[in-house]
């Protein structure tokens, strides 16, 4: 319907999106998605190729997703082509912006691991003096973790950590496989916990906003979603100061439109929703829209063998994967760092890849036989301090190919994260040489920051108004019908997968919006 | 055809059913006259023509390796994957003549790491052995590659000058080789490496505006003819 004004307009489709979407409008308010990309339907777009059909032989075509390490020929197309939507960066400080635009945006690709922060991430300042509290604690978001890991099917064990807490799991009773003992008996002693992972199951293979959350929204009949709308901007009326909707131009046209609406809910991802704030210069009355970015230290990691499961007796041996959380500064404390981190760790049953072993042609082969099956991976996911010089602002000498000026990202780590992986191996290495594996490789560089895809922080949540862009319910502290549900609101990083964390604060922030306009305070 | 003509004919079916259907048998309904629905034939049924890539069938030009650059390079890929059991090796899975298409694509980092550790490895050759890169035996080619071999984890590739290119290349060739339609169709035995096979993702819905550098090889619309000699009607769409 032309020039009709929805209750609430939701930019971009993914968990976040789908989640308002869905809890909104199950209250009965009329909502409009837009979503900057297409429609993937993955019976027209995508079939099995083989490497050799491809133009790169599986390498990823050069120039198109520079940034994108997790990127291959194959799944080339479905990343944000670099070209397309540029992003700048400070010299010497890369950056790794890793963006799907095709409805459901990266939930249709993410890796599944489902943890709860604890209060050791809502209230780290209490605990360690860095940064500031969230506005919420474990015990407020607890209920929306519980129906959210009812709706993407968790499957876990209640670990009774208290760095990760338990929730409403599928339960895993699975028992360890005999690499998985070694590595526990040797962790125990050092007050090292292993818990089991924690993994949404979904639904058909496939735990993503277009599967689980959208299909809901859709059947109420209040959802209306618009593909390949690209926002230029938030709309300001000029009379109360307050949004009322945005102008957006079509992806495939370059038409340009707009949608009214009276309220305003931001999911576009963090880094999206925060350029789309700062190019409308709105909710920015602290001046921290766009600093305290953040994310966590991946690429730090040792990969050792273990002796029992090679020449092909991998069986019992090898299989299943643990999740070590963080142990460093809860009960002790160490000097080195602040925070955590915490180890993924899991035996795997394929082939130990070619780089892990100093040799080539007939000898390497032999080698890889051999040690077919026997490669125990120990991943780092470290936190990452929030500071307010690491931040993004709009590069206005750049724009991407609608015109929409680009984000200028100017962040690094620092020596807490450089020690936190330099420690996060030497550990990995002590406890595989304790358990009687054999090292085969390790690395203490980070990647580059956004590495992870797990970006938070933008416009960080706050009850001060002068020290926080959002308050405890996602609301912009200036404008009362503006809400940015996605990871731009995260006060800290955390050393977890951070989906579960935007989902429950996602459908708390809708229940909350959907409140208020119920009692017509919006 | 008209109502009432359409009932005379179910009528007339009715009477002589068996006569009627051996007929439609032989001869089919004769097409619609025209204007014909073409498109009416495209369909799930449709046969999809069989093609091959362009380099299993068709030499490509060197575009970025010079020719001493190029001997060094077959001369590497052959020495740290040579053809083993069954399986092909890198340079019979015409991999040099690839990387030089891949990495004559590639940005300038990645450029210098190959034309300089090539230049490297041809000089070092020189030096020792007195002879071209290209005309080592395997041992004295091992004799200069092994100092260099390291061990390294996904995107964290030795930073050390010549380890780079070393193991960077040896990665890169592997990769290559594995991919390829010859190593696809020897036959598999054991935990050999297979060739990667998985859902490939094609360009979806790309952006149609010619303003669009990034697409700018895509027309937005069926062109109208260019003026010539010759009047063409031509119109705004």
């Amino acid at each position: 319907m032309l020039n009709e004004t929805y209750d609430v307009l939701i930019i971009g489709s993914g968990h976040s999106g789908g989640m308002a979407a869905k809890i909104l409008t199950e209250y009965g308010i009329r909502c409009i998605i837009l979503n900057a990309g297409p429609v993937a339907d993955v019976t027209h777009d995508a079939q099995r190729k083989h490497a050799y059909e491809l133009p790169y032989r599986g390498f990823r075509p050069p120039g198109q997703i520079e940034h994108v390490f997790q990127s291959n020929g194959f799944n080339a197309n479905i990343w944000v082509d670099e070209r397309e939507v540029p992003y700048t960066v400070e010299q010497n400080q890369p950056y790794n912006w890793v963006r799907v635009r095709l409805f459901g945006g990266r939930s249709l690709f993410w890796s599944r691991q489902s943890f709860r922060l604890s209060d050791y991430e809502f209230k780290a300042k209490s605990h360690d003096g860095f940064g500031e509290d969230w506005p919420v604690s474990h015990a407020d978001l607890a209920p929306y973790y519980s129906r959210v890991e009812g709706i993407f099917r968790v499957m876990g064990a209640q670990d009774g950590v208290p760095q990760l807490p338990n929730g409403n799991f599928i339960p895993d009773d699975a028992p360890w496989t005999t690499a998985l003992q070694r590595f526990i008996e040797v962790a125990k002693p050092r007050g090292i916990p292993v818990c089991k992972q924690r993994r949404a199951q979904g639904r058909d293979g496939l735990a993503s906003s277009v599967n689980l959350l959208l299909p809901d929204a859709e059947s109420t009949g209040k959802l209306t979603s618009i593909a390949n709308a690209v926002v230029r901007e938030l709309t300001v009326d000029k009379n109360t100061g307050l949004s009322n909707g945005c102008n957006f131009v079509d992806r495939l046209t370059h038409r340009e439109m707009r949608v009214k609406a009276r309220v305003v809910v931001l999911a576009a991802g963090t880094l999206e929703s925060t350029r789309i704030l700062l190019n409308s210069n709105l909710a920015n009355s602290s001046g921290l829209v766009g600093h305290y970015l953040m994310d966590q230290v991946y690429g730090p990691g040792v990969l050792a063998s273990v002796p029992e499961a090679r020449k092909g007796n991998i069986n019992a041996v090898m299989g299943s994967a643990a999740i070590v959380p963080r142990f460093r500064n809860i009960t002790t404390k160490t000097d080195k760092f602040l925070r955590g981190y915490a180890i993924n760790t899991t035996a795997s049953v394929e082939a130990v890849s070619a780089r892990n072993f100093a040799l080539y042609g007939a000898e390497l082969q032999r080698k890889l036989e051999e040690y077919y099956g026997s490669g125990f991976y120990m991943t780092i996911m470290g936190e990452v301090l929030g500071r307010y010089e690491n931040h993004v602002r709009i590069d206005k000498d750049a724009k991407d190919a609608w015109g929409i000026p680009v984000l200028r990202v100017d962040t690094k780590y620092t020596d807490n994260e450089f020690h936190m992986a330099k420690d996060a191996v030497d550990t990995a290495c002590e406890l595989a040489e304790a358990a009687g594996f054999e090292i085969l490789s390790k690395n203490d560089k980070p990647n580059p920051p956004g590495y992870s895809i797990h970006e938070v922080g933008t416009c960080r949540m706050g009850n001060d108004p002068k020290k926080s862009v959002l308050n405890k319910f996602s609301q912009s502290h200036d404008h009362k019908n503006l809400f940015v549900v996605d990871g731009a609101q995260f006060t800290s990083s955390g050393w977890q997968n951070p989906t579960m964390t935007i989902l429950a604060l996602s459908m708390r922030a809708s229940e909350y919006l959907a409140g208020e306009m119920t009692r017509q305070n919006i | 055809m008209r109502r009432r003509d359409f009932v005379r004919a179910v009528l007339a079916a009715g009477a002589a059913p068996k006569l009627l259907l051996g007929q439609q048998a032989a001869t089919p309904a004769p097409p619609p006259p025209a204007p014909v629905p073409w498109l009416l034939g495209l369909t799930e049924k449709t046969p999809i023509p069989h093609v091959e890539a362009a380099d299993q069938v068709a030499t490509a030009a060197f575009r970025f390796f010079s020719p001493e650059q190029m001997s060094t390079l077959t001369r590497l890929s052959d020495v740290l994957m040579p053809a083993l059991g069954d399986k092909p090796g890198a340079v019979q899975a015409q991999t040099p003549m690839f990387l030089d298409f891949l990495i004559g694509s590639s940005p300038e980092e990645r450029k210098q790491v190959y034309s300089k550790g090539l230049d490297w490895l041809d000089a070092e050759s020189k030096k020792k052995f007195n002879a071209a890169f290209a005309t080592l035996t395997d041992q004295q080619a091992g004799e200069l590659l092994k100092p260099w071999l390291r061990t390294w984890l996904n995107d964290h590739p030795p930073a050390e000058e010549h380890a780079d290119f070393v193991n960077i290349a040896h990665d890169d060739i592997r990769t290559a080789t594995v991919n390829s339609k010859e190593w696809s169709l020897a036959p598999q035995k054991g935990t050999e490496p297979r060739t990667e096979e998985e859902l490939y993702w094609s360009p979806i819905q790309p952006d149609l505006s010619p303003r669009n550098v990034g697409s700018g090889s895509v027309q937005p619309h069926v062109q109208a003819v260019p003026p010539s000699g010759h009047r063409m009607p031509s119109y705004q769409r």
